[in-house]
């Protein structure tokens, strides 16, 4: 069934090039973030443990497709590596929010009552926060640092989750199924790990998965505001505010990885667009008629 | 369109609520998350003394209930603590503050608006057309930039190289000077109008153009994506589709009865994209020295002034509840459709 669903979207993105891209884009950041460590030309640089005099400010050639940075590090190298970064931030912050999200979501959706209000009260506490602020909040208290970026994240974006789950749970729960098997006594516990949870988690596993490109926007912005990780850490946010200071004289030390957050960021959310506009059954039967 | 007075007190209620909850949890994070929350709140190059003084502040000593009413009482009185990195009290610094950065937010989201709803409808109605497809193309880069980045890069080309705009700052100092201009409310626009100080007045524009237009891609891009779908999904409705079976001109059918139902929601959209703008704009006020809560935020969180970024970020989250409310409500206003 998931399988099934999965193909026809898959169809309906190659059917539009730009989504296509989108896919393009996601497939190859993906990989670029698990190859990253082995293909980058001056891995010392990378990881940010060279200092050279002699190669400060060099503008982009040949050698240094994205020039060199203050210290005269490679910067086409950090940018490389910071695809691995960014890729563990998007599958940390997602996940650990799926993590925190989904019990939450389930129990407060089959139990319902006094329970679901108070749970469902103590997300939307959560949500008064404008995205980011309460990630700033923690970031600034937590101190810098990998993990803590993470974290910081994660607790302000599990309510999304949460909810998700939560309207899909009560949508599921009084299904007829689900009555079934609680008639021949199975315990709640049960119930819901086994037949209300797996009906209700490919549309949170899907928003989760696009959210990822959020999530590198994200954590280059604490970063940027001083709060997310530590240098010499290669995470794009950190490389572009390292630009910064001397951007007058060396544009490219923040222009590319600046571009990297865009390319990346721009494919999840033409993806994301295109797996939306597919699961919408609507607009997808327009689409299949249109094109047949 | 009448709305009731209920609905308005419900809102102003559930925004009492929402505000009370925004604290509770920022008083988690601060006090009971961190270990020695005295430390932070001391800052990183506090004496003993310092942080001595710290823990009487914050009433550590005290059980937690007693911790969190003294801090609930403080919220209220405005007694948010001292900076340390400007010496003054947080609520007065982020107060002054705050009309630079309504300036600022408030052109930057009539630019979206103006921009933005446009450009949606243009989008919808040659759906499927190449400029429907460049402009989901335009629009989805637009709202996956990052906001920093963006500010950096325009700074640097349209200030630094090709010398279009200034690249700093609300006004050149100097012809403030020679005018004699004296801000009263704060927004610089509006004073420089009312005074008839045009020089002052070309000055400011002059400066809030390039912020104020970074700062709306993100509003603006959303509201276009936002506008395309919701025309679409209004223009497959059955009295639109009548109207024109009817023999109405589109014009008509399009202006008086198929963008009635979109204005609301896409308000509604604008409301949520404005928690993005608020934190977009510390990262923009902070590039172009602007003068507002973000650059304030930002500086506090560049030096670890612990006080001031927890009083930001409470300020901001009810800064953000309240406009939310407000949004809710011209959403009623508008759209009778909605009750609570």
């Amino acid at each position: 069934m998931v399988f099934e669903e999965a193909k026809l979207i898959f169809r309906l993105i190659k059917m539009n090039p730009i989504s296509m891209a989108g896919l393009v884009i996601v497939v190859g950041f993906i990989i670029l973030g698990i190859i990253a460590p082995y293909i980058t030309p001056y891995p010392l640089d990378a990881w940010g443990l060279t200092y050279n005099v002699e190669k400060r400010f060099l503008p982009p050639s040949l050698e240094h497709p994205f020039g060199t940075d203050e210290m005269g590090r490679d910067v086409f190298s950090r940018v490389i590596l910071g695809a691995r970064f960014s890729l563990i931030i998007a599958v940390g912050v997602v996940g650990l929010a799926l993590l925190i999200g989904i019990p939450i979501g389930l129990i407060a959706g089959y139990l319902g009552g006094r329970i679901a209000t108070i749970l469902m009260r103590i997300t939307d506490m959560f949500l008064a926060f404008p995205p980011l602020l309460l990630a700033i909040a923690l970031a600034a208290t937590l101190g810098r640092g990998l993990i803590n970026v993470i974290i910081a994240l994660a607790i302000s974006w599990w309510p999304w989750y949460a909810r998700l789950i939560y309207v899909q749970v009560n949508s599921i729960k009084n299904l007829p199924y689900v009555d079934a098997a609680r008639i021949i006594g199975l315990t709640p516990i049960k119930i819901m790990l086994r037949h209300v949870l797996p009906n209700a988690l490919t549309p949170v596993t899907v928003q989760a998965a696009l959210d990822m490109g959020s999530a590198i926007l994200e954590a280059a912005g604490l970063s940027f505001l001083g709060v997310g990780v530590k240098p010499p850490t290669p995470e794009w946010g950190l490389l572009v505010s390292e630009g910064w200071t001397s951007i007058n004289i060396a544009w490219w030390i923040s222009l590319f990885p600046g571009l990297a957050i865009l390319i990346t960021v721009i494919g999840f959310n033409l993806l994301a667009d295109a797996v939306r506009e597919a699961m919408d059954p609507r607009l997808r039967k327009a689409i299949i008629m249109r094109r047949v | 369109m009448p709305i009731s007075k209920e609905y308005i007190v419900k809102r102003a209620l559930s925004l009492v609520a929402v505000v009370f909850g925004a604290a509770i949890i920022t008083f988690v994070i601060t006090r009971v998350v961190p270990a020695r929350p005295e430390l932070l709140w001391a800052g990183p190059h506090a004496t003993m003394e310092q942080i001595e003084q710290a823990r009487k502040i914050l009433h550590l000593d005290d059980p937690i209930y007693v911790q969190l009413g003294y801090y609930l009482k403080d919220l209220i009185t405005g007694n948010w603590g001292i900076s340390w990195r400007t010496k003054s009290p947080v609520l007065t610094g982020i107060l002054s503050a705050l009309p630079a950065t309504l300036e600022l937010i408030i052109v930057a989201f009539a630019i979206a608006m103006v921009i933005g709803i446009p450009l949606g409808i243009i989008a919808a109605l040659k759906r499927g057309t190449i400029v429907d497809h460049i402009l989901r193309v335009v629009t989805v880069s637009g709202a996956s930039a990052p906001v920093f980045w963006l500010a950096l890069i325009a700074q640097l080309v349209l200030s630094n190289w090709l010398g279009l705009l200034p690249s700093a700052k609300r006004v050149d100092e100097i012809i403030v000077i020679e005018t004699g201009f004296k801000p009263i409310t704060g927004f610089y626009l509006l004073d420089s109008l009312l005074q008839g100080n045009i020089p002052v007045f070309i000055d400011a524009l002059k400066h809030l153009i390039l912020p104020a237009l970074v700062l709306s891609l993100y509003p603006l891009c959303l509201s276009a994506r936002m506008t395309r779908a919701l025309t679409i999904e209004v223009l497959n409705e059955w009295h639109i589709r009548s109207a024109l079976a009817w023999g109405l001109p589109r014009n008509v059918v399009l202006y008086k009865y198929a963008l009635k139902n979109i204005i609301a929601p896409v308000i509604a959209s604008l409301g949520l994209s404005f928690g993005y703008t608020l934190i977009g704009a510390f990262m923009v006020e902070l590039v172009f020295v602007w003068p507002g809560i973000g650059m304030y935020a930002a500086m506090s969180l560049l030096s670890f002034d612990y006080p001031a970024v927890i009083g930001c970020v409470l300020f901001v989250a009810i800064f953000y509840s309240v406009i939310n409310t407000v949004v809710d409500i011209i959403h009623a206003i508008i759209d009778p459709r909605v009750k609570l």
